[in-house]
């Protein structure tokens, strides 16, 4: 998550003052959280397009709600995952579908196993949409507990209890994978 | 007669009994369907002015004016109007067994004749009236002559001496029953 | 073990760049999107923001006016009909009391000559 910056609350100003450059360097400043959040949510480079899409025409609507760039921040991972829970409940047929951008799409960290991290996004594109979103908000956005709550409107337990769930299920998924590896291998 | 026989005779009786019994307010009548009359008449009368349409015609009168005023007088109290009346063009072409129908509902203890004339000229008219606990809460004009049928079945509170008020209004014939009447 | 998944879960779940193209069509969309300014909740009086609702809401007012009108004249129609009906059902009455009256005295003045 990039942290709030002398350079964002000035960015913030200016766009709330009406100046469009400022507000199209705030969405450049904004769109790789936005943009991952919905990929990883929805599994589809297309969806997640047209997500990220709306959610910035809804910031650009309520500027003037948005008091600092903490809070921008802040805001558009709340309105992301919220809509983004709320479009696979209305298409429960994309609920499950392993994440169609998984292969390719990030740059993998130095030194990491690229299968591991294959599997990884494809077992949390396979998780249910709101334990998803809390997994994708605490290790992608690095959002801490009290933080995804408010953004879920859920309470801190219920996040911590998703997130031990979740990482019990990967745990399991990875583990799984490995023993298929080594049936195969023999 | 068979078994079957008095059951089909027993089921219209006790179904008429029955709406009769049930459906109907004390001093309204279960008028017949006259439907084959309107054919043979040259002139026909089908007034149905149940409560509703009692008010919504009263809304309607003005009680400023003297004979819209003596009208409301009338209606005020009235739960029903319902009035059938068939004038032909030849003599006694109305079927009785209609006419006994509606006579039969007209028993004591509920109903009692108060007039029953029958003229030179053949026209029949009888009166009746319909008392509950003392007061009157329907009346019942049924008049038959030769080329003429009629029933009225008035339902609610009725004050004769109202009706008399409404003479000469509206075209209303001058009432020659003496006040108090 | 958890650690190690948890630093596992944060290196597989980087975030991920859209490109360029993604703020262009937001800034396009953003253009678009005339109906509403970016501040103010909303548009002032005369904004083209406004033309669709008032005429939503025209339409809506004189469909209402035109309905209570038509429900109004039904309503005055059956009323003078009602009130016409009551008169003759009145004339009717008055009518048959009055043949009744009249025979009765015929009868009397009959029975007093004979």
């Amino acid at each position: 998550m990039s942290q709030p910056s002398d350079t964002s609350e000035e960015l913030l100003s200016r766009a709330l003052a009406g100046e469009a450059p400022a507000f199209g360097e705030l969405v450049r400043a904004q769109q790789r959280s936005v943009y991952s959040l919905a990929l990883r949510m929805l599994g589809n480079r297309q969806k997640a397009e047209d997500l990220a899409q709306e959610v910035f025409l809804q910031l650009h609507r309520n500027l003037a709600a948005i008091e600092s760039a903490a809070h921008l921040g802040f805001w558009l991972r709340r309105v992301t995952a919220n809509r983004a829970i709320d479009r696979l409940r209305r298409e429960p047929r994309a609920q499950m579908l392993p994440l169609e951008a998984a292969d390719g799409v990030a740059d993998e960290a130095e030194g990491a196993d690229p299968l591991l991290m294959r599997q990884l996004r494809v077992l949390v594109g396979e998780l249910p949409p709101t334990p998803r979103a809390v997994v994708l908000l605490r290790y992608q956005e690095d959002l801490d507990p009290t933080d995804i709550a408010r953004a879920l409107s859920m309470s801190i337990h219920t996040v911590k209890s998703h997130l031990k769930r979740s990482l019990a299920a990967l745990r399991k998924g990875i583990d799984a994978a490995a023993q298929d590896e080594v049936g195969s291998s023999t | 007669m068979s078994a079957r026989g008095h059951l089909a005779m027993l089921v219209p009786t006790l179904v008429l009994a029955a709406r009769l019994a049930c459906a109907e307010p004390p001093g309204q009548l279960l008028l017949p369907n006259f439907d084959s009359l309107t054919g043979k008449s040259i002139q026909s009368v089908n007034i149905t002015l149940d409560s509703t349409l009692l008010g919504l015609a009263a809304s309607f009168l003005d009680s400023s004016k003297p004979d819209d005023a003596a009208t409301m007088q009338v209606v005020s109290g009235l739960r029903g109007i319902y009035v059938r009346s068939y004038t032909f063009n030849k003599d006694f072409p109305y079927p009785t067994a209609d006419v006994e129908t509606v006579r039969r509902q007209l028993v004591p203890p509920a109903w009692q004749r108060l007039v029953q004339v029958h003229s030179k000229e053949q026209a029949n008219v009888d009166i009746y009236i319909s008392v509950d606990h003392g007061r009157a809460n329907g009346l019942a004009i049924i008049s038959s002559e030769p080329r003429q049928f009629t029933i009225v079945n008035i339902v609610g509170s009725i004050d004769l001496k109202k009706l008399h008020q409404l003479e000469g209004k509206f075209g209303v014939p001058k009432l020659q029953l003496p006040d108090g009447q | 073990m958890s650690n190690d998944l948890d630093e596992s879960l944060r290196a597989a779940l980087r975030p991920v760049d859209p490109g360029e193209d993604l703020t262009r069509k937001v800034l396009a969309a953003v253009e678009q999107d005339s109906s509403r300014p970016p501040r103010g909740p909303l548009p002032p009086p005369g904004h083209p923001g406004w033309r669709w609702p008032s005429a939503v809401l025209a339409i809506a007012l004189l469909v209402g006016l035109a309905t209570a009108y038509h429900w109004q004249l039904r309503r005055q129609e059956r009323g003078l009909e009602a009130r016409r009906q009551l008169i003759e059902a009145l004339q009717v009455t008055s009518e048959k009391l009055d043949l009744a009256y009249r025979v009765v005295n015929e009868q009397e003045h009959t029975e007093n000559g004979s």
